[in-house]
């Protein structure tokens, strides 16, 4: 009986679970429906169909374990790595970073001159007689001309009629009614987007609540050819293939904002071919590396010797082992900035204590020793664990026998002991060499990568990783270049992959699976 | 004793070495964070005074919200440990447990999805992210939510791997016994593994926790408000390059904050060491 119930219950939970999920998603499909987000509307409509036929029928058992996880890995894991081979295909950059409709526009809005002399009006912002949207324009001093200005009408006003303050500015009157301060606030968007009418081509322009310039319209989109003309000089510019409007005679005459534009496979021809591309990458590709190398090499050698000389039971070995483990156990994040401070120029620890007086951080070469010597620091734990465990599992026969055949303690450890440790060890090994591959953390928080000259505009800095250089390239100061930070970081998937491949193939983990 | 001269004497030297390369670091904090002036300069490796005005700074002092960003990152790695093992736990029992179609695939691309950083698709992560603030100001980018949305997806390979191999190491007996009973999957999953599971579960979500504790760029790109950064990006900022201000109270923060994660790592140390064996890495 008391089965029973619980049944109901579990099942009574399960179908309010799964309609706050339903209803959370199709709210949140509707918004991106209206918001034109479509490809994401797209997934939440399929997610939402997911979860009703996999909880709601009896489908797959299975799926109704996966489907949770399976949505996660499908929006901020999987996608975003076929997200990201899709932007390395596309112009997006500071600059080219709107969708080509949205740059029409704005060329459109933007695409405007003052006339010769410059004029501007004082004004006062309200609605006309008719009541839309209309400027209150005065010139007391050198016309005395005064006009209320629709987007439809030009229309002089009596200045006996308006209700004028000391400086002679109209403030209202004639059929003319100021908008309030909160309206104002209000519709401020709007009105700067509003052309009133003034005379022949020329139309008003806000700029600011109370003062309107003369203006007129310099680019024309013609849709028809899919080009802008400049109205004044008769120039045509096209669309150049890269994401802007460009002057076909002189290819340099852009039109700014361009759009994020299809350039298929140019930001990897670039990284292979353009040698002011392909140069930085490959000092930080070497840099990259070496860097993974000696710190695997380094890392595990100290940890191997630790290892060693612990590996008998010597007075005090459980206080050594719980301190070599304290460096890993701290947050790492910690210990870098900690390390960071260290290595300070006029007041580190590392300086004071050795009473020297080293730049660390400013010359390439002591930047990179401080990068390994850290990162030795943190890492060196894990393989004195590692090995540790690795060196009791090597049977004592084995050596005993060499020693029996006349082997140095020497001889033994580089013939047997070491041969086999990397052999078990070895995959791990490998897994760290992806680790460090991109061990973002370190680099960033201890060096940002640097030294490097930025007078000279240099984004690679001495200590750069790939992944750290492709960090500035997609969100540093000067130009943000979403694409070609996307083009790298694909090419660093392909190298991470392979190398992790090779270690699960190494280290037998798919013959495991059933 | 000459023999134990050549046989050990070797084996303490590397020990005090190591001793001493592991412990200064942290020595030096400790000194730090005692030492009134706040500053990185250290004029005595011993230290002579003894202040506990840094400690007080960071409780009092309106320029460095070190609570409201210890409690972001206890409620965002909270959640994403909850959540994750939560999600996981089911994903990994299927995995362990069940038989279907697919499921050498689904391993494979599990393998392989756990082994990509993050932090490699982070340029999508962003305009995505952005993308979604278009229509969800709520949990688009710039916002806590978002960022325990990304953590989780970035983490979901990570841990189901984790907990397969963990899952994997429960006896089958009992499940198969509930079977035999005529128990539904989803039965044996809560009414007899769970219960089973739930020490390896809390290992799990703990060592989710230190990894979400210690992940520092994506916060960083997310979180740019001072009130909702996490403790790692508010400590990066405020000492910001500038080791020679603030290194005082930065040190006694680091210390307070890095307390509870050396204690669940200690505690853990041996759930972690065979983890670590099997192929993942700490972050």
């Amino acid at each position: 009986m008391h089965h029973v119930n619980q049944l109901k219950v579990a099942k009574v939970v399960k179908y309010i679970l799964v309609a706050v999920a339903i209803s959370i998603l199709s709210f949140l499909a509707q918004s991106a429906f209206a918001q034109g987000e479509i490809e994401i509307a797209l997934f939440l409509l399929v997610a939402i169909f997911g979860i009703g036929i996999t909880y709601l029928t009896k489908v797959s058992i299975p799926l109704k374990f996966f489907l949770p996880g399976l949505l996660f890995l499908a929006a901020f894991a999987l996608g975003p790595v076929l997200y990201t081979l899709v932007m390395s295909g596309f112009q997006y950059q500071t600059g080219n970073y709107i969708s080509k409709d949205a740059a029409i526009e704005r060329i459109t809005l933007l695409g405007v001159e003052p006339d010769e002399a410059g004029t501007t009006f004082d004004v006062v912002v309200g609605r006309d007689a008719s009541g839309d949207f209309a400027v209150l324009a005065s010139d007391p001093f050198v016309t005395n001309q005064y006009f209320i200005a629709s987007e439809s009408e030009l229309e002089p006003v009596d200045p006996a009629g308006l209700e004028l303050d000391s400086d002679g500015i109209a403030q209202g009157g004639s059929g003319f009614k100021p908008l309030a301060n909160k309206e104002l606030r209000r519709v401020d968007q709007e009105l700067t987007q509003i052309r009133f009418k003034y005379k022949g081509d020329y139309f008003l322009q806000l700029e600011g609540s109370d003062i309107a310039a003369v203006k007129r319209q310099k680019l024309e989109y013609l849709s028809d050819s899919d080009q802008f003309r400049n109205l004044i000089d008769g120039t045509l510019y096209s669309d150049n293939g890269l994401g802007n409007y460009a002057n076909l005679e002189n290819p340099d005459d852009v039109i700014q904002p361009g759009w994020r534009s299809p350039i298929w496979f140019s930001h990897y021809i670039d990284l292979f071919t353009d040698s002011k591309v392909r140069a930085p990458l490959v000092k930080v590709f070497i840099w990259t590396v070496i860097f993974a190398s000696l710190t695997v090499l380094t890392q595990f050698a100290l940890g191997l010797l630790v290892a060693l000389a612990m590996n008998r039971p010597i007075w005090g070995r459980r206080i050594y082992r719980s301190i070599f483990i304290l460096p890993y156990a701290m947050p790492s994040i910690m210990s870098i900035l900690i390390w960071g401070g260290m290595f300070d120029t006029e007041f580190g620890a590392i300086n004071n204590l050795f009473n020297s007086d080293v730049a660390w951080f400013q010359n390439a070469n002591f930047a990179r020793a401080a990068v390994i010597i850290v990162n030795l620091w943190l890492g060196f734990p894990y393989f004195y664990l590692v090995s540790s465990g690795a060196l009791q599992a090597i049977p004592s026969e084995l050596s005993e026998a060499a020693a029996i055949d006349g082997a140095s303690g020497r001889q033994t450890f580089w013939r047997i002991t070491l041969p086999l440790l990397l052999q078990v060890l070895s995959p791990l090994l490998v897994a760290s060499f992806a680790f460090n591959f991109n061990n973002f953390n370190l680099i960033y928080l201890l060096t940002g990568g640097g030294p490097r000259n930025d007078l000279d505009g240099e984004i690679a800095g001495a200590t750069d990783i790939l992944i750290s250089y492709t960090y500035r390239i997609a969100f540093g100061t000067n130009i943000q270049n979403l694409g070609l930070a996307s083009a790298i970081s694909v090419i660093i998937f392909i190298i991470v992959a392979s190398i992790s491949l090779y270690g699960i193939k190494k280290s037998k983990v798919l013959d495991s699976f059933k | 004793m000459k023999k134990w001269l050549r046989e050990n004497l070797w084996r303490h030297v590397v020990g005090m070495t190591m001793v001493f390369f592991s412990l200064f670091p942290l020595y030096l904090v400790v000194i730090s964070s005692i030492n009134p002036s706040g500053s990185l300069q250290i004029t005595s490796f011993i230290p002579r005074e003894f202040s506990t005005k840094n400690f007080k700074m960071l409780f009092s002092d309106p320029t460095i919200p070190y609570l409201i960003w210890m409690r972001n990152t206890l409620v965002i790695a909270g959640l994403v440990a909850l959540i994750s093992v939560v999600i996981g736990a089911s994903a990994a029992f299927a995995f362990s447990r069940l038989r279907f179609k697919g499921k050498r695939l689904g391993l494979q691309t599990l393998l392989l999805v756990q082994m990509f950083p993050a932090i490699l698709a982070i340029s999508a992560l962003y305009v995505i992210m952005e993308r979604v603030y278009n229509f969800a100001p709520f949990m688009g980018l710039g916002t806590q939510t978002g960022l325990i949305l990304v953590y989780l997806g970035g983490a979901m390979g990570v841990n189901i791997w984790l907990l397969k191999g963990f899952v994997d190491s429960i006896p089958l007996e009992l499940d198969e016994a509930a079977k035999v009973d005529g128990a539904s999957p989803m039965q044996t999953y809560w009414l007899i593994f769970i219960p089973l599971a739930a020490p390896v579960l809390a290992v799990v979500a703990l060592l989710s926790f230190i990894g979400t504790f210690n992940e520092f760029i994506l916060a960083r790109l997310f979180l740019v408000d001072m009130e909702s950064r996490t403790i790692a990006v508010g400590l990066q900022g405020f000492i910001g390059g500038q080791y020679s201000q603030n290194w005082g109270p930065f040190a006694a923060g680091s210390i307070i904050a890095s307390i509870p994660i050396v204690i669940i790592f200690l505690s853990l140390q041996r759930y972690i060491i065979s983890g670590l064996t099997a192929g993942s890495v700490k972050g």
